[in-house]
């Protein structure tokens, strides 16, 4: 499988250590982070990450699921960029 | 009324009375001794470890064989950072856990202050979630979702960082009532059509095999599955944190499977056409070489966690739901059924390749015969916990496990040093049972003086040390696999490499000697040399009131058969 570059929407809750959870759990895993946007939401105890991972679609698809599995996070998609 | 005001200290304490606190582990320090000072009024048991490592392993120890969390409590800096491998150890394997640590008052952190560390980042990677409290009064609804996270969903530690000025901090807050957390949701149900699928494919299935691991112990399903063995007539592998969730005395059972399980477990698992995988993740020390694994299978996967679904092995069915639940609605679905061909098959195999060893030296005792020694002397009924290694792998594969919980070993993480303390933490959680600990000499070095607090609280427990003056497991993979080159695994001072530079006049053959070590620490010691005398002296340390170490000085060259080699299938099975 190719390595593409997907990126994951994900919606958290704005606390602090969230965005270093979501961040360290991809880059433990040894892949790069390409970009980072992070920013609030209209409701402002949720925030919005948009990170673009390098990673073949197996691979995204565990990530996604370990990130959901984290207990701040409310949702996270992706898509192919 | 108004609401009491006291310190967050006693707010904590209090916190953990809630929670349901028995015992709580842990070790002092400058940060955390608010907390100490209010522990002499607490409803719990404190338990006084000898270095943090060992408090948390006992307090995971306590929490696999009772089921509920174990707490620890330790100081900011070193005392947060030695816990982190007891931490590992709790997350891979699924172990709930809560610990507390103290940390530098709040404007200090950051200054690079006396033992400060960063323990919320540093924890991050091996826990499955971690707070930093920052006033008093949110440390009871903190203490009220840790629990909460810690038991819910896949089980697993939490670690709480809390400030010293926090402690002191007043706060009238109150321990809340219900927890609710805004996005953590674990608990699913099966979709009835999920169920449906899996019941016909047990009806279809000619020949099943049931694959059951930790996640059936977690959710308290080992009746149920043995219901489901029992109702279709279905053989039962394990994966090592499954044993004990199936009676190894069924004719059904097949025992562990995996790269030191029975031939038969592996034998079976490749010539299935259903797989029932319940509560395991599929770990490459049981799979091998995943294209090989369970050719002719239809895999139904059931697990809590999603995210261990189609992880290493793509299941023909997943289904992500709580074991219990599942096999609660399933075996009032599949019909009775007999597969007597089936079960003469793997019958059969059994006769064929039985878990034997050789006697490799007339008069010297064999590593698997102080297991079966355990076995007979604790009549099958203890809790065996084990260390890392060789050790561990014999006590799997020749004590015959029959109870959930009462085989407590490090699996996912394979800690050296947890099989002493964890003894000590299942003997406080379960003081009506017998507690034996297996462990090799290398691991027993590591925690060795745990053992006091055994000793302190006059604990039963039974240390058993199999010393083949070597690491075992460490040995066997040199002497497989890279030519017999002993580098670093021999603990003996004779035979060593040449790069360690060890005197060669040396006068010593053990070090330390074990015996006195357990003396020094109080314990009561046994030195086992002669085989004969092995049943009689594991039976008197066993029935003692006493706590006991028993060394046994075994043939130093054993290995662990039959044995599949790392990412090898099952026409690679060695049987030495």
């Amino acid at each position: 499988m190719n390595e593409e570059i997907y990126r994951l929407n994900c919606y958290v809750e704005n606390k602090p250590g969230v965005l270093a959870r979501m961040v360290g759990l991809i880059s433990g895993r040894g892949y790069n982070i390409q970009a980072l946007h992070v920013g609030p939401t209209e409701d402002g105890t949720v925030s919005h990450m948009k990170i673009d991972v390098l990673a073949t679609q197996k691979v995204v698809n565990q990530i996604i699921l370990q990130l959901r599995n984290q207990v701040n996070v409310i949702e996270v998609t992706s898509r192919k960029m | 009324m108004k609401r009491q005001m006291r310190k967050g200290a006693k707010a904590l304490v209090e916190s953990l009375e809630k929670a349901g606190v028995e015992v709580l582990f842990g070790y002092p320090g400058g940060t955390v001794i608010d907390i100490f000072n209010e522990l002499d009024t607490a409803k719990f048991q404190f338990v006084l470890g000898r270095h943090e490592q060992g408090s948390a392993h006992m307090a995971d120890g306590y929490a696999r064989a009772t089921g509920k969390p174990g707490v620890c409590l330790v100081t900011s800096g070193p005392g947060a950072t030695n816990t982190i491998t007891g931490l590992a150890t709790a997350n891979m394997d699924g172990v709930p856990m809560v610990l507390i640590s103290g940390q530098v008052s709040l404007s200090a952190i950051g200054t690079d202050a006396f033992q400060e560390a960063d323990m919320s980042g540093i924890c991050r990677a091996v826990t499955k979630h971690s707070f930093l409290v920052k006033s008093a009064a949110e440390i009871p609804e903190t203490v009220a979702q840790a629990f909460y996270i810690a038991t819910h969903g896949k089980p697993g530690p939490v670690v709480i960082d809390i400030p010293k000025n926090v402690q002191q901090e007043l706060t009238d807050a109150q321990y809340p009532e219900r927890v609710s957390l805004r996005a953590y949701h674990p608990e699913q149900a099966a979709r009835t059509s999920e169920l449906n699928k899996m019941a016909k494919l047990i009806n279809e299935a000619k020949k099943p095999v049931i694959y059951a691991g930790g996640g059936v112990i977690a959710a308290g399903a080992a009746k149920d599955v043995a219901s489901l063995a029992a109702k279709a007539e279905i053989p039962v592998a394990t994966t090592l944190m499954g044993l004990g969730s199936f009676d190894e005395k069924s004719p059904l059972s097949l025992g562990m499977s995996g790269m030191h399980g029975s031939a038969a477990a592996n034998w079976a698992i490749n010539e299935c056409d259903v797989l029932i995988a319940l509560g395991v993740r599929f770990s490459d020390r049981v799979i091998g070489e995943v294209a090989k694994y369970a050719p002719n299978a239809k895999i139904i996967h059931v697990d809590l966690d999603p995210a261990s679904i189609d992880k290493n092995v793509v299941a023909h069915l997943g289904i992500c739901a709580d074991v219990k639940d599942v096999l609660t609605t399933v075996n009032s679905r599949i019909k009775r059924a007999e597969h007597k061909e089936w079960v003469e098959k793997i019958a059969t195999w059994k006769k064929e390749q039985p878990m034997t060893f050789p006697i490799m030296h007339k008069g010297v005792i064999m590593p698997q015969q102080v297991i079966e020694a355990i076995d007979k002397a604790s009549n099958g009924d203890a809790v065996i916990v084990t260390d890392v290694g060789q050790n561990q792998m014999w006590a799997a594969q020749y004590f015959r496990h029959n109870h959930a919980r009462r085989f407590l070993s490090s699996g996912g993480m394979g800690t050296m040093g947890f099989g002493i303390p964890a003894a000590i933490g299942a003997q406080f959680g379960r003081p009506d049972l017998d507690v034996v600990a297996v462990c090799g000499d290398g691991g027993a070095q590591m925690t060795f003086e745990e053992v006091i607090v055994a000793v302190e609280h006059k604990l039963p427990v039974t240390f058993v040390v199999i010393n083949n003056n070597c690491l075992g497991m460490v040995r066997q993979w040199q002497e497989l696999f890279y030519n017999a080159k002993y580098s670093g695994s021999i603990l003996s001072p004779k035979g060593r490499g040449k790069n360690e530079k060890i005197p060669e006049d040396l006068d010593y053959d053990y070090l330390p000697d074990i015996c006195k070590l357990a003396e020094a620490h109080g314990a009561k010691a046994y030195r086992v040399i002669d085989p004969k005398k092995l049943d009689a002296v594991m039976k008197e340390a066993i029935d003692s009131e006493k706590t006991c170490v028993v060394e046994v000085i075994v043939e130093p060259r054993a290995n662990v058969y039959p044995m599949i080699p790392a990412g090898k299938s099952v026409s690679d099975m060695v049987f030495g």
